[in-house]
């Protein structure tokens, strides 16, 4: 059930509302977790004892490793905790994929297990994996109440798409949180934003990219503008998804830490990933980077340490060779940033810096949305002239001018010049008072027309559940 | 203050429709039938634990909540309005408005299912039609003249064209595109307008050797108001309606239509059928597999049979001018294996492959 649907909005929100804040204080997580198991039971009926049993065994694990009498004991019960989590995510996410490589390698016919992708699963895992590893650093403390660690496992504003939430950033809300009119207005807006990205922008675009993918010519502009929107879309689709995590987090209390922070700003691809997909980035960081020595150490074992860590990323995004490659592209840019590239970067005046920037994301979402390596080939080179294509055609120039305006807002909507401009406004003394009939207003014209959007079309996809 | 009461009014507004949308959608009556969407509408899902562990029921939940949405129609609307005007896009869900039409813009062409095409009607006439003289008219699409003026895209109607000629030598192309333009077409249907349709019969006829020619005058028109076509509901947006005109003449009225799938006579024209699902179903009746139209009065004994789609019902009337026996057969619902069971093929009569792109585009379904 993702949030932009009717289903979501219309019937599970506002009954879940109804029956949290009706509750009192020691039943509000109870009422959680029960509306957090039937939000994924209704999406993966079967694939819920999974997600149960996964946070069951993350709580014993914890305890375990609590109470263990010596270091040894809790380093054992960690590794076991890690190799549970991590063996039911390579065995749900990853068999095919090895199968598939084993016989492709040694000429075997292991049949493929065809297993469906529980949703959530890599998020989840993460989240579980944080909480052990902190315990066992003795970072926080084992969570003696099994409602509030499954609430916190499968709370559904963050359970199938992130942000990754840690157990330390959140301990403090699930044991008492206050809730305040202007936390969940705040809330309520950031929802609305949210829904609003990925409803009218990254759904839009998504139409695009599909178009363009079905069109009946190739040229050159037609691969360069389908490269663009699908940068767009996937930002607005998972930024936007973020936002609703966190809308709705405030609405019931919770503070999510913040996914996104305008990334194509960015002047370098350190910097970019310093404002995407922020939760997954701190977490390989704090718990595979620096575990490994981190940028403390030699030259070439620092190397060692990013291509690791990216290849991991990468494979975390997917069983497939494309998001491998993914992950080692944007290694080897950070690398060579590292090397050379930043000091010669931070010479060049600031527009290079974003021209290079946007050029290198846009090639990564190339390789990202390609299945498989030879569609991957074949765009890039279409994109480069190598296929031999005219520049354009009028399929091309007709999709172009259909979207335009949708491609402008997306590109400015990407930077935070509206976000400023707000602001400012807000501060003057009549954009202040204006602001409270037209900041409630605007948000309702915002929901009804994401409604319009949603009531109208069924292409309603979201990229980041297949993670 | 201001901000006490700027958040309370948000969470009035935000909660407001949730909880008031959630209140009219279990409270309204759920509809069997959209009007303007001419489909079905999903129900509530039947429950049972095996449905609700496999899923089903929230598969289904989800579409019947789109479904049912109150003010569903209205909603669209709004998105379309939005998509048109503000973001400026030049066809929402294909659709486009170019004066007072609604057009869907189509364009692309499938040749491996014209290919198929050619290969079905080649069949055919190789099987029943050996000697005789054979026909083939592709019916332009509305969008095919509003697209070059309006900047939309359009279906290169000469390369079908060409594709058909090259696999079916045996059987002639007649070019119907200048006989016609956009003011011939409904302004909200995607079909064409009887009234305007003299011009293209007489190429028919002429190019089929026929000595017969029609004009506006040897009919009458009956006039059907307020004709909203299919693309009206899916454009979500108001249009003005047209008015259907049925063209009548003392033979047509005496002229005598067999329907072999309900074994009966039926009447030329059947107006009663303009209030119902498809207003179109006026001209004879509507889809039907195989029809047999006899001119009473028909002065000729020249017989054609005519493969066609929905189009073919508003043009037949007016080719059996010229006529004595018109056999139509829509091949989307009959085998063409049937046809002995109910034509006479020793009789020498010309034969007509009368189809829009969409049906040559989507050959797969013509049996």
């Amino acid at each position: 059930m993702p949030f932009s649907s009717v289903s979501f909005l219309y019937f599970f929100l506002p009954v879940t509302a109804a029956l949290y804040f009706s509750a009192s204080r020691k039943m509000k997580n109870l009422i959680l977790l029960i509306a957090s198991m039937f939000f994924y039971f209704y999406g993966e009926p079967v694939y819920s004892l999974l997600m149960a049993f996964s946070s069951l065994t993350g709580y014993l694990y914890g305890l375990w490793i609590q109470k263990a009498k010596s270091k040894k004991e809790a380093r054992f019960a960690l590794i076991c905790s890690v190799v549970f989590s991590i063996g039911l995510l390579v065995f749900f996410k990853y068999s095919d994929f090895f199968i598939e490589n084993i016989n492709s390698l040694t000429g075997a016919d292991i049949p493929l297990l065809y297993i469906p992708l529980p949703i959530g699963i890599s998020f989840y895992t993460f989240q579980i994996l944080s909480y052990t590893i902190d315990v066992y650093r003795g970072q926080v403390e084992a969570e003696r109440n099994i409602i509030d660690f499954s609430a916190y496992v499968s709370l559904f504003p963050q359970l199938i798409a992130g942000p990754i939430v840690r157990y330390c950033d959140i301990r403090n809300d699930l044991r008492s949180r206050s809730h305040s009119v202007s936390g969940a207005a705040s809330g309520a807006g950031r929802f609305v934003i949210g829904l609003t990205k990925k409803v009218l922008i990254a759904n839009t675009l998504a139409e695009l990219v599909s178009s363009l993918a079905n069109a009946a010519e190739s040229t050159v502009l037609l691969y360069w503008i389908s490269a663009a929107a699908f940068s767009l879309q996937i930002y607005y689709d998972f930024s936007g998804y973020s936002d609703m995590a966190i809308g709705l987090g405030r609405i019931f209390g919770f503070h999510f830490p913040e996914n996104f922070n305008y990334p194509f700003v960015s002047k370098s691809v350190t910097e970019f990933w310093r404002r995407w997909h922020i939760s997954l980035g701190t977490w390989f960081r704090d718990y595979v980077y620096i575990p490994m020595g981190g940028s403390r150490i030699g030259k070439a074992n620092r190397i060692r340490n990013i291509l690791v860590v990216w290849f991991l990323t990468g494979f975390w995004h997917g069983a497939q060779w494309n998001f491998v490659i993914w992950g080692l592209y944007f290694a080897f840019l950070l690398i060579t940033e590292k090397l050379f590239l930043k000091r010669v970067l931070d010479r060049l005046p600031r527009f290079f810096r974003h021209l290079y920037l946007i050029l290198a994301v846009t090639i990564s979402f190339v390789i990202f949305n390609s299945n498989g390596t030879a569609m991957m080939r074949t765009t890039l080179k279409g994109m480069f002239g190598a296929l031999g294509l005219p520049f354009s055609g009028v399929e091309t120039v007709y999709y172009l001018e259909s979207y335009a305006v949708v491609l402008l807002i997306a590109a400015v909507g990407a930077t935070p010049a509206a976000a400023i401009a707000a602001k400012r406004l807000k501060k003057s003394r009549p954009g202040e008072k204006a602001a409270v009939f037209l900041e409630p207003a605007l948000y309702a014209c915002m929901l009804l027309l994401a409604t319009g959007y949603l009531v109208d079309g069924s292409f309603n996809p979201f990229l980041y559940f297949r993670f | 203050m201001n901000r006490k009461l700027k958040d309370k009014l948000i969470l009035i507004c935000f909660f407001g429709i949730l909880i008031g949308f959630l209140l009219a959608n279990i409270l309204t009556r759920d509809a069997a039938y959209s009007a303007s969407e001419r489909r079905k509408l999903a129900r509530f899902p039947k429950l049972s634990s095996e449905r609700i562990f496999d899923g089903t029921v929230f598969e289904q939940f989800d579409k019947y909540a789109l479904d049912q949405f109150v003010l569903r129609d209205g909603f669209r609307g709004i998105k379309a309005l939005f998509a048109y005007n503000l973001f400026r896009q030049k066809d929402n869900n294909g659709l486009y408005f170019w004066g007072d039409h609604i057009v869907k813009m189509k364009y692309k062409m499938n040749e491996e299912s014209v290919l198929n095409a050619a290969k079905k009607m080649n069949g055919i006439y190789e099987k029943y039609f050996i000697g005789m003289d054979a026909y083939f008219a592709i019916i332009p699409d509305k969008n095919d003249y509003s697209a070059s003026v309006s900047g939309r895209l359009s279906t290169d109607i000469e390369k079908m064209a060409g594709l058909l000629r090259n696999n079916m030598p045996d059987i002639r192309e007649i070019k119907l595109f200048d006989t016609l333009s956009l003011d011939d077409y409904y302004l909200t249907d995607i079909h064409w307008k009887q009234e305007n349709l003299t011009g293209t019969v007489n190429r028919l006829l002429e190019s089929m050797g026929n000595p017969v020619r029609i004009s506006g005058n040897d009919f009458e028109k009956k006039e059907l108001y307020p004709f909203f076509g299919v693309y009206y509901g899916q454009a979500a947006l108001p249009a003005k309606p047209d008015t259907l005109s049925l063209l009548t003449a003392d033979s047509l009225e005496k002229s005598l239509v067999f329907d072999y799938e309900r074994n009966e006579q039926i009447h030329i024209y059947a107006p009663e059928k303009f209030g119902g699902t498809d207003p179109y179903d006026v001209f004879l009746s509507g889809a039907k597999l195989l029809l047999k139209i006899t001119d009473t009065q028909s002065e000729t004994d020249r017989e054609l049979v005519l493969f066609r789609d929905s189009f073919g019902s508003s043009i037949a009337p007016l080719l059996l001018t010229g006529y004595k026996t018109i056999f139509l057969v829509d091949l989307r619902y009959m085998s063409s294996e049937l046809l002995p069971e109910y034509i006479d093929f020793s009789v020498k009569r010309d034969v007509l492959f009368l189809y829009g792109a969409d049906v040559l585009n989507n050959s797969h379904m013509l049996k």
